[in-house]
């Protein structure tokens, strides 16, 4: 699977609820980034957002993780659903 | 004996295959951090030379790279250094075949240890309706261990497991050198940026020059982890600026080479994980369908109505186990009550008798009567832990902590607090960061924990109306309690904004957490982690609770002749048994009973000592009475109750002894006839009760989770006086009111 570039990507908080879209990059502190990938999320995983707001609800490759990074790392991703 | 340890990410039913291989021993929970310490069972396989394996269930984990305390425990154990256990002989590593790529991160680095391993392939039974289709065989042979597919909560391949358990033992014992013979097909670290395999052959020869020879996993720790994590620990004092200096030279240089750490190595695990599962799992399309888990989490997540039906939800909970727990209660009273009624007829008044009845059935049993609403109340927390519901309760809740600059991580240790504060305490382990760990161990102590349930409920069944209020959905006495439990919890809010700001200034923390799907709770986990808690209880009761009565019991006994007392009794007594007794007779014998008991008691060390108290309780509204028996369930604060039924047994009248606790309360005087408790000295003394440290146990563990004598100190002090400060601001606002 080819990853689309990330000058597509919005932040994943912006994704609507029910809406997908593909990890195309993680930001902030090194260390925060690292540990975001040793859970799963990571490029080119695909995540579906369940409930937005801070925490929001999200489902990575078919598991629930809540998330609140605040300004410590981001999440970018491609929207595959309008 | 062969140990074996059991390790996997969180969620991935880990617990519940640890029972299943030992028999059950262990609490399972479905939400994460059940294990924050390592949990050892023994489990029998019968066809090999390893008859009796002791199996080491570690706290589920993302990776090695240990962050938090719980994560610590898992390295410690697997790398040999938990004192008083062996390192293991081989490891399991349970893997969700429902997520098999990250699982595979953990294993990968598990695998590096060198030790035996075999993997569990777990929720096997799930796939089919994932559309996943894995070939285990392909697995093992590309992994170079052996893989058995299991589906733990329907014990299906428990079987296998433990056979190829057997086997894995046995050739690694047969074997000159089981580390070569189980060697993996191939390691993750081998694809590792070669000028950080260069940096790491040089510091391992760095510290054998300097005798302190470590595995090569760890010094990838040193170089990969930051200075917080694990890894450090292992470090000889002597060394540690040493190490810290190189570690850093070597990190720049790494740096002005390209290797991004510690970004590297997660990419390099992915990649080895991708080249592992090629031509192994298949993913089938299939139509997206929303789950029974989603449509509840619509409902349960959502924003408002989440929480609403968590607020709910908790009021429902208390309120039903005041209506469950009356009958169970009263049948204790009148068990306990109708002991010490056939000691006495059996034994004549004296010391002994009174020891035993005064003492031992009034201090004890007078505690043993809250047991039905500790069982009801542990009966609720497993329901909501097991059925999954207390991971979507934290996510709720992160919203409001956040603003505390705390995280829904912190909400867990919490909520297990309001059973017990030391399992909550524990709990803490399972929070990355520092400042959110400490901030919730010290507010930890705050939520209404089980041994208030004997002050409060002894409180409100005497003090508050049993009349039903808005419209007779709601009982008076049910609301009462419902505020008094949240009051710690409320109170905790300003606390820990104090801490945060003054004590432990700093950013504010992430919230990442996995939540597990919804099941139906297994009734027998719910059952034994019931009994475990009633058990806990008993044998409190039994140790504390029995020690502290018949202290108590001696101090309001001794000094004092207590002869014509007991001769008086005695009269009463046979007077009692003669069938046309003359009622006069026996009246002015119990006058005389009450008035010698009246001036035992206050002669008595108990009362020398309530005199000297009583200055300094009065401002809350007690007696010396009141402040002896809050003074000696500073170790336990379930012991008042027990101190209050001895010296009102003991001080009692012939009347109201048979009445209980509550009537004997109800029926206490100021010396100009006032009563001493009123709805104000009730609820002043509730309040103190909620606000209190009185809980050594607790100290001691906040000693232990915090490595200092500090945290309990600055606990006690702090709790204490906002107690005072409280029962002092209550008693005189209802007072006036």
């Amino acid at each position: 699977m080819s990853i689309p570039r990330p000058t597509n990507a919005v932040p994943v908080e912006y994704l609507a609820p029910e809406a997908e879209g593909l990890v195309v990059d993680l930001c902030g502190e090194e260390k925060n980034v690292h540990r975001l990938e040793e859970l799963g999320i990571r490029c080119g995983c695909k995540i579906r957002m369940l409930s937005p707001g801070e925490p929001c609800l999200l489902a990575i490759e078919g598991k629930k993780m809540c998330l609140r990074l605040g300004a410590s790392a981001g999440i970018l991703v491609h929207p595959l659903t309008p | 004996m062969a140990t074996v340890a059991l390790i996997g990410n969180p969620n991935t039913g880990k617990s519940s295959l640890f029972n299943a291989l030992c028999g059950g021993q262990a609490r399972v929970g479905n939400y994460p951090g059940v294990t924050v310490e390592h949990k050892t069972g023994r489990m029998r396989l019968g066809s090999t030379s390893h008859k009796s394996i002791e199996l080491v269930d570690l706290p589920g984990t993302y990776s090695l790279s240990a962050r938090s305390a719980d994560e610590a425990v898992s390295v410690e154990v697997l790398s040999g250094e938990m004192p008083g256990l062996a390192r293991p002989d081989a490891v399991i590593v349970i893997l969700d075949a429902t997520n098999l790529e990250r699982n595979l991160y953990l294993l990968s680095q598990v695998l590096e240890l060198g030790l035996p391993t075999l993997v569990a392939l777990n929720m096997w039974d799930r796939l089919e309706s994932e559309g996943i289709a894995i070939d285990p065989k392909s697995l093992s042979h590309s992994l170079g261990v052996p893989v058995v597919c299991t589906s733990a909560s329907k014990r299906m391949g428990v079987a296998d497991l433990q056979s190829a358990l057997g086997e894995l033992l046995e050739s690694a014992e047969s074997s000159q050198s089981a580390r070569e013979q189980h060697q993996p097909a191939s390691l993750a670290s081998t694809s590792f940026p070669e000028p950080f395999r260069r940096c790491v052959d040089e510091l391992a020869l760095w510290f054998d020059s300097q005798g302190c020879r470590l595995p090569r996993f760890q010094i990838e720790r040193l170089l990969i982890d930051d200075s917080q994590a694990h890894s450090y620990r292992v470090i000889p004092k002597v060394l540690t600026s040493e190490v810290t200096e190189r570690i850093s030279q070597a990190r720049e240089q790494l740096a002005s080479e390209g290797v991004a750490i510690p970004l590297f190595e997660t990419r390099a695990r992915y990649a080895w994980i991708k080249q592992r599962v090629a031509g192994v799992i298949e993913r089938k399309p299939r139509e997206r369908r929303a789950s029974l888990s989603d449509q509840i989490d619509r409902w349960l997540t959502h924003r408002w109505f989440g929480l609403l039906f968590f607020v709910v939800l908790m009021f429902l909970i208390f309120q039903s186990i005041t209506w469950f727990a009356s009958w169970p209660m009263d049948g204790i009273e009148f068990a306990t009550q109708w002991i010490g009624q056939r000691i006495e007829s059996m034994m004549a008044p004296g010391p002994l008798r009174s020891l035993l009845v005064d003492g031992i059935i009034a201090g004890v049993g007078s505690v043993l009567v809250f047991l039905p609403q500790i069982a009801i109340l542990f009966f609720f927390i497993a329901i909501l832990e097991d059925s999954g519901y207390m991971s979507r309760a934290a996510f709720m809740m992160d919203k409001f902590m956040s603003i505390l600059g705390m995280s829904g991580k912190s909400f867990l240790p919490l909520m297990s607090s309001f059973a017990c504060a030391i399992p909550g305490i524990m709990a803490t382990r399972t929070i990355e960061n520092r400042r959110d760990r400490m901030v919730t161990i010290l507010i930890a102590p705050l939520m209404s924990c089980s041994a208030r349930w004997p002050v409060y409920v002894l409180m409100v069944s005497a003090f508050v109306p049993n009349r039903s209020v808005m419209g007779g959905w709601i009982g008076a006495q049910g609301a009462v309690l419902f505020a008094m439990m949240a009051l710690g919890a409320l109170v905790s809010i300003p606390v820990a904004w104090l801490l945060q700001r003054f004590v432990f200034p700093g950013e504010p923390s992430t919230f990442i957490m996995e939540l597990s799907s919804y099941k139906w709770p297994s009734l027998r986990v719910v059952l034994m982690r019931v009994w475990e808690r009633v058990l806990a209880f008993l044998a409190r009761a039994g140790s504390l609770i029995l020690v502290t009565s018949v202290l108590i019991w001696a101090a309001a006994y001794f000094p004092g002749d207590h002869g014509p007392l007991d001769i008086a009794t005695a009269k009463l007594e046979a007077e009692q048994a003669i069938p046309d007794a003359d009622p006069e007779k026996q009246q002015a014998l119990e006058t005389q009973i009450n008035q010698l008991k009246s001036e035992m008691i206050s002669q008595s060390y108990l009362g020398t000592a309530g005199d000297w108290i009583e200055p300094i309780v009065r401002p809350l509204g007690w007696d010396g009475k009141i402040g002896v028996a809050v003074l000696a369930s500073f170790p336990a604060r379930e012991v008042i109750v027990a101190t209050l039924g001895t010296i009102y047994s003991l001080g009692a009248g012939q009347d109201e002894n048979s009445q209980g606790l509550a009537a004997q309360l109800r029926s206490a005087t100021w010396p100009d006839g006032r009563p001493v408790y009123t709805l104000a000295t009730a609820c002043s003394i509730m309040v103190f009760f909620a606000l209190c440290a009185q809980c050594v146990s607790t100290l001691v563990t906040i000693r232990r989770e915090t490595n200092s004598w500090r945290w309990p100190i600055f606990s006690f002090v702090y709790m204490t006086a906002l107690a005072y400060a409280g029962a002092w601001i209550v008693f005189n606002l209802m007072s006036f009111w």
